[in-house]
C-alpha cells in the first residue's frame, strides 16, 4: 500500500458558504482539550467549571453538526500533520455530522446531569471531556488515519471511565473484559479499512468512496466491519461485555456510552458499507438482519430478566442496536436491487431510531442516576411508590418509558413506523424472495420486540415508581437536585417533540441519505404528514392531537350527563388482611410469566433444596435459587476461552526455564534460518 | 369537513353498540350453555350505573390512577378511528394505518398495565405481569396477520386493503388468507381477554388477568375501563368482519350508500359475534402457562400466511 501524504494536504480545502460552522467545531475540539486541566484547581472544581465547560463544547459542536446537516455543506480542516503520511484530518459531511449531532447532543445532557451528580471521582472527569472529544473525531475524521487513531482513543478513555479507580472486583472484571473485545474488535476494523485503502490506493474516505471494493473482497470487508464495529454497537453475539460494561461507569457516563459509543459503532458500519463498498450480495443484508433481529428479540428478553436499573437498560440498548441494524439490513437489501429511493427510507429509519435512542436512553441512564441519589439504590425490589415522592423525575422517566417502548406519540413510535413500513415494502415490492421472507421474519421479531420492550419498561417503571416502597430509603426518597430534573424533564420534551417533528426531521436527512444511497427517500408532505415513496404515510402530529382532544372529552360528557362525582381514598384491596409492603410482586415474580413463556430461548435454572429434621416428614428448611443463565457468555465464549487457556498450558510445556533450553531453541531457529535461506 | 363528520359519526356509532355487541356475545354464551343470562342491553345499565358513582382510590395510587382510565379511552377512541365501519373510507387516511392501529392497541395496554400495578396490590401487579407476558405474544400474530392482507395490495391502510378486496376477490382470498384469519381470530380472543387465554365472568385471583388489572378502580374510572375495553374487541370484530371479508360496505359517500352499507355490516358483526360466543363455549379456559403452545401455534399460522402470500402472489 502506498500513502500519498502530499495529495491529502493539497486536498484541503476549506469550501465553506458559512465558516461558523468550521469555527464552531474548532472552537469545540479545543475546549474538549483543555477542560480536564480544569480539575487540577481546587476553585474550578469547587463550581465544577469542568461540567460547564463541557457543556459550551459539546453546545458548540452540536451547532456545528446540525448547521452540516441542515445545508450538506461538509467542515473540513487540519489537525495536525506529525508525519508525511500521518495526517490527522477533520473532514465532517453530512453522515459524519449527523452522528456528531448525537454524541454532541447526548454530551450536553450528561455534562449538565453531571454537575449535580454526586458519584464521580475527579479522574472520571478529567476523562470524560477526552472521552467525547475522541467520540467526535471518529465520527468526523477525514482519513483512515484519523480515524483509527480516535477510535484507539476512544476505546481507552471509555476503558479508563469503566475501571474508575479503587475499584471492587466485579468492575474491574468488567472493564478488562471490555478491554479485550474492543482490542480485537479494533483488529476486525484495521482490517477493513486495510482492505479498502488498499484497493483505493488512497487513505483519505474520499478518495476510497470514489473506489468502493467489489467482489469477494467486499464481501470480506462488510463481514470484518460487521465483526469489528457490531463489537463496538453491541451487536449480538459481540455484545457480552456492554450489559458489564455499561453499567459500572458513573450514570451520566452510562448514558453518553449506551446513547453515544454504540452510535458510532453503527457509524462504522454505515461509513463502510453504504460508502465504501460497492451495492453488493444480499447476503449481507440478511446476515445483518438476522444479527439484529437476534440483538432485539434477546437484547429485551435480558432486559426483562433483570432487577438492577442499569442493567436493564444496558440490555435494552442491545435490543435498540438490533433495530438499527435491522434497519440497515434492509437498506442494504433495497441496494443489493437497486431500489435506491426505498433504501433511503430504510436508512432513514434506521438514522432515526439511533437519534431517538439517544433521546431517551440518555433520559432513562440520567434517571437511573436521579434514583440512585435519592435511594442509594438502583435494584427493583428496594424501590417503589417514587412517582409521588419524585414527581418531576417520575413522569419524565414515563415520558422515556413509554418512548423507548415505541408507543404513539413519541418518536420512538414513529421511528419504528418508519421502519416497519420500509420492511412492509421489501415484503411486498419486487426485491426477490429471500428478501421478502427476510423482512417477514423481521417484522415478526420487531413486533415481537415491541410487546416485549413493552412488558419490560412497564416493569421497570411499574416497580420503581409506582406501588408501595419496598425499602425504607425509597419511603424517604425526596425530588433531585434542580440541575438533575430539569434535564430530565427536557430530555422528555424532547422525545415527544421529535416525535411530532418527524416528519419534518426525516426529510432534513435527505442530506445525509443523498450523500450515501444517491437519492432522499422521506419528503414531508402537506398538513405535518409524514410520507414514504410508496405512498405510506403517518401524521404524528394528527395523532397526538387528538389524543390530547379526545383524552378529556369522556369525563367532560360524564360530567354533563352525571354530574361531578366524588373521590374518597381508602386502603388497598388485600382479601381483608393487613397491607404489608412485602405482599407486592417483586422483579423476579413480574417476569415469571415472560421467563416461562420464553424458557425455550433463555433456559432459565431453578434448584430447590430441602433439609429435614432428622427423620421428620416435615421440612426444616426449603431453599430455592433460580437464575437466567447468560448463554452467549457461558456457551459460545466460555469454550473459546477454556480453549485459549488449556493451549497456553501446553505451550508453556516449552518454556521449562533452563537457559539451555533457550539455547538450544536459538541454535535450532537459526540453523532453520539458514536452511531456508539458502536454498 | 365531512372526514370530521364521517369521525365523529363513526365515534358515536362506536361507542354506542360496543355495549351492545359485548352483551350479544355474552347472550348468546348464556343460550349454548342453557342459561337464561343476563339481558342484552345490561351492559348500558352497567355503565350507567359506574359513571354516576364516586370513587374510592388506595392511598398509595399516584397520577398513573388518573392517566390511565383518559389514556386507555383515548387510545381506543382513536383507534376507532381507523377501521372502516360501513364505508371503504376511513376517518384518518393519511394520518395513520395498520401499524398505527397496532401501536395504539399497545399504547392502551401499556397504560392500563401501569394503571394496575400503581396502587402496589398484588392483584393488579399480577394482572400486569401477566397481560405484558400474554400481549408480546399477541403482537407479533396481530401484526403478521394484519400484513399477510396487505401485502397483496401493497398497502397498509384498512380502506384500501378493503377495496382491493372487494373488487378483486380472487387475488384477495386464498390460503394466505386464510391462514391469515386463523392466526388473527386467536389474536382478537386474547386480546379481548375472552376464554381459552382469559375469562371475563371471573374474579378468581388464579385465574383472572385483565380483572386483575381493573381491580382498584371502582365509579367513573372503572366504567371508562370498562367500556373501553368494548370499544376494543367491537374494533377487532370490525376488522375481522370487514377487512377479512371485505364485502357490502358502500363505496361513495352518499347517506344513502352509507345506509345500504350499514345493512349489511351490522348482521356481519352480529355473524361474527355468534361465532366468538360458540368459540368461547366450544373450550375450557387454558393454564396460563399452556398459552404459549396457543399462541406460538396462532404465530406460526400468521407467519405461514405471510409466506405463503409472499411466494405465491
Amino acid at each position: 500500500m502506498v500513502f500519498h501524504g502530499e495529495r491529502h494536504a493539497a486536498a484541503v480545502v476549506t469550501h465553506l458558504d458559512d465558516p461558523w460552522v468550521n469555527q464552531a467545531l474548532q472552537l469545540a475540539l479545543l475546549l474538549l482539550v483543555a477542560a480536564p486541566l480544569t480539575v487540577l484547581f481546587p476553585f474550578a472544581r469547587r463550581i465544577k467549571l469542568i461540567f460547564w465547560v463541557v457543556t459550551a463544547a459539546s453546545g458548540l459542536a452540536l451547532a456545528a453538526s446540525i448547521g452540516v446537516v441542515v445545508t450538506g455543506d461538509s467542515i473540513e480542516f487540519r489537525l495536525w500533520s506529525p508525519a508525511p503520511y500521518a495526517e490527522l484530518l477533520v473532514s465532517m459531511d453530512a453522515t459524519g455530522a449527523f452522528f456528531g449531532a448525537i454524541v454532541a447532543g447526548v454530551a450536553v445532557a450528561a455534562a449538565v446531569f453531571g454537575s449535580s451528580y454526586a458519584h464521580h471521582t475527579a479522574v472520571d472527569d478529567a476523562v470524560f471531556p477526552l472521552f467525547i472529544l475522541s467520540m467526535l473525531i471518529v465520527v468526523a475524521a477525514g482519513n483512515v488515519y484519523t480515524f483509527l487513531v480516535a477510535w484507539e482513543a476512544m476505546a481507552l478513555t471509555s476503558f479508563a471511565l469503566v475501571i474508575g479507580e479503587g475499584t471492587p472486583r466485579p468492575r474491574r472484571q468488567a472493564a478488562i473484559l471490555y478491554l479485550i473485545m474492543t482490542h480485537a474488535s479494533s483488529v476486525f476494523v484495521f482490517a477493513t479499512f486495510f482492505l479498502a485503502a488498499n484497493h483505493a490506493d488512497s487513505t483519505s474516505f474520499e478518495a476510497i468512496a470514489g473506489e468502493p471494493l467489489t467482489g469477494t473482497t467486499a464481501s470480506l470487508a462488510f463481514l470484518f466491519a460487521l465483526i469489528g464495529f457490531g463489537t463496538k454497537a453491541g451487536l449480538m453475539p459481540f455484545h457480552i461485555w456492554l450489559p458489564r460494561a455499561h453499567p459500572v461507569a458513573p450514570s451520566h457516563i452510562s448514558a453518553l456510552m449506551s446513547a453515544a459509543m454504540v452510535k458510532v459503532g453503527l457509524y462504522g458500519l454505515v461509513r463502510v458499507s453504504f460508502e465504501m463498498l460497492a451495492p453488493g450480495e444480499t447476503w449481507w443484508a440478511i446476515l445483518l438482519i438476522g444479527l439484529g433481529g437476534l440483538s432485539a428479540v434477546m437484547g429485551v428478553l435480558y432486559a426483562l430478566m433483570e432487577q438492577d436499573i442499569k442493567r436493564i437498560l444496558a440490555f435494552s440498548t442491545v435490543e435498540n442496536v438490533g433495530i438499527v441494524a435491522v434497519a440497515l439490513g434492509a437498506a442494504l437489501a433495497f441496494r443489493a436491487n437497486e431500489q435506491e429511493s426505498f433504501a433511503a427510507t430504510a436508512l432513514v429509519a434506521g438514522l432515526l431510531h439511533a437519534a431517538n435512542h439517544g433521546w431517551f436512553k440518555t433520559l432513562l441512564f440520567l434517571g437511573a442516576g436521579s434514583i440512585q441519589t435519592a435511594t442509594h439504590t438502583l435494584s427493583l425490589d428496594r424501590l417503589g411508590g417514587l412517582a409521588r415522592r419524585m414527581p418531576v423525575t417520575g413522569v419524565s422517566l414515563l415520558v422515556g418509558s413509554l418512548a423507548i417502548a415505541a408507543l404513539p406519540p413519541f418518536n420512538g413510535w414513529v421511528g419504528e413506523w418508519l421502519l416497519m413500513r420500509s420492511l412492509f415494502e421489501l415484503v411486498s415490492g419486487d426485491a426477490g424472495d429471500a428478501s421478502s421472507l427476510a423482512g417477514v421474519s423481521a417484522l415478526a421479531a420487531l413486533a415481537l420486540t415491541s410487546g416485549l420492550a413493552v412488558a419490560c419498561f412497564v416493569r421497570l417503571f411499574g416497580m420503581a415508581f409506582l406501588g408501595v416502597p419496598r425499602s425504607e430509603a425509597a419511603e424517604r426518597a425526596i425530588e433531585s437536585a434542580r440541575a438533575m430534573y430539569v434535564t430530565l424533564a427536557v430530555l422528555a420534551g424532547g422525545c415527544l417533540a421529535t416525535g411530532l417533528a418527524s416528519p419534518w426531521l426525516a426529510s432534513a436527512l435527505g442530506t445525509v441519505t443523498s450523500g450515501l444511497t444517491g437519492t432522499e427517500g422521506i419528503r414531508a408532505g402537506n398538513d405535518a404528514v409524514l410520507v414514504i415513496e410508496s405512498g405510506g404515510s403517518i401524521s404524528p402530529l394528527v395523532i397526538a392531537g387528538l389524543l390530547l382532544l379526545l383524552a378529556p372529552l369522556p369525563w367532560i360528557l360524564a360530567r354533563a350527563f352525571w354530574g361531578s362525582h366524588q373521590r374518597q381514598r381508602g386502603a388497598i384491596w388485600t382479601t381483608g388482611v393487613g397491607f404489608r409492603p412485602s405482599m407486592q410482586y417483586t422483579a423476579a415474580s413480574f417476569a415469571k410469566p415472560v421467563r416461562l413463556f420464553f424458557s425455550r430461548l433463555l433456559l432459565p435454572e431453578r434448584t430447590v433444596s430441602v433439609v429435614y429434621h432428622g427423620a421428620s416428614p416435615l421440612p426444616r428448611l426449603i431453599s430455592y435459587t433460580g437464575r437466567v443463565p447468560a448463554l452467549f457468555d457461558e456457551r459460545l465464549y466460555e469454550p473459546g476461552r477454556a480453549a485459549a487457556v488449556w493451549l497456553a498450558g501446553r505451550v508453556r510445556l516449552v518454556q521449562a526455564g533452563s537457559v539451555q533450553l533457550y539455547l538450544l531453541y536459538m541454535m535450532a531457529a537459526l540453523i532453520t534460518l539458514i536452511l531456508v535461506a539458502t536454498r | 369537513m365531512s372526514t370530521v363528520v364521517l369521525g365523529a359519526g363513526q365515534l358515536v356509532l362506536i361507542i354506542a353498540m360496543a355495549p351492545l355487541l359485548n352483551g350479544l356475545i355474552r347472550s348468546v354464551k348464556a343460550r349454548l350453555q342453557q342459561r337464561k343470562g343476563p339481558p342484552l342491553l345490561q351492559n348500558y345499565f352497567d355503565i350507567a350505573k359506574w359513571f354516576g358513582r364516586g370513587e374510592q382510590v388506595a392511598d398509595s395510587t399516584s397520577f398513573m390512577q388518573y392517566i390511565a382510565p383518559i389514556g386507555v379511552m383515548a387510545a381506543a377512541l382513536i383507534a376507532a378511528l381507523l377501521v372502516p365501519l360501513v364505508g371503504d373510507r376511513t376517518p384518518l387516511t393519511s394520518a395513520g394505518d395498520m401499524l398505527v392501529f397496532v401501536a395504539l392497541l399497545a399504547l392502551a395496554r401499556a397504560l392500563l398495565a401501569l394503571g394496575g400495578m400503581d396502587s402496589g396490590g398484588s392483584f393488579g401487579q399480577m394482572g400486569s405481569s401477566r397481560e405484558v407476558a400474554i400481549s408480546s405474544l399477541v403482537e407479533p400474530v396481530l401484526l403478521i396477520s394484519l400484513v399477510t392482507l396487505a401485502i397483496g395490495p401493497g398497502v397498509t391502510q384498512f380502506g384500501e386493503i378493503l377495496a382491493y378486496g372487494d373488487s378483486r376477490p380472487g387475488d384477495f382470498i386464498g390460503v394466505g388468507w386464510a391462514l391469515a384469519a386463523a392466526g388473527f381470530t386467536v389474536a382478537l380472543v386474547a386480546e379481548t381477554g375472552r376464554i381459552p387465554v382469559d375469562n371475563p365472568d371471573t374474579h378468581l385471583e388464579l385465574t383472572m388477568v385483565h380483572e386483575g388489572m381493573l381491580i382498584e378502580y371502582s365509579g367513573r374510572s372503572l366504567g371508562m375501563l370498562h367500556l373501553a375495553q368494548m370499544i376494543k374487541q367491537v374494533l377487532l370484530v370490525v376488522i375481522l368482519a370487514n377487512v377479512f371479508l371485505p364485502f357490502g360496505l358502500a363505496h361513495d359517500h352518499s347517506v344513502a350508500a352509507y345506509m345500504v352499507g350499514a345493512l349489511i355490516v351490522f348482521p356481519k358483526l352480529a355473524l361474527v359475534a355468534v361465532g366468538l360466543a360458540i368459540i368461547e363455549s366450544s373450550f375450557a379456559k387454558m393454564r396460563l402457562f399452556q398459552l404459549p403452545d396457543l399462541l406460538g401455534a396462532a404465530a406460526f399460522l400468521a407467519l405461514l400466511g405471510a409466506a405463503v402470500t409472499v411466494l405465491y402472489q
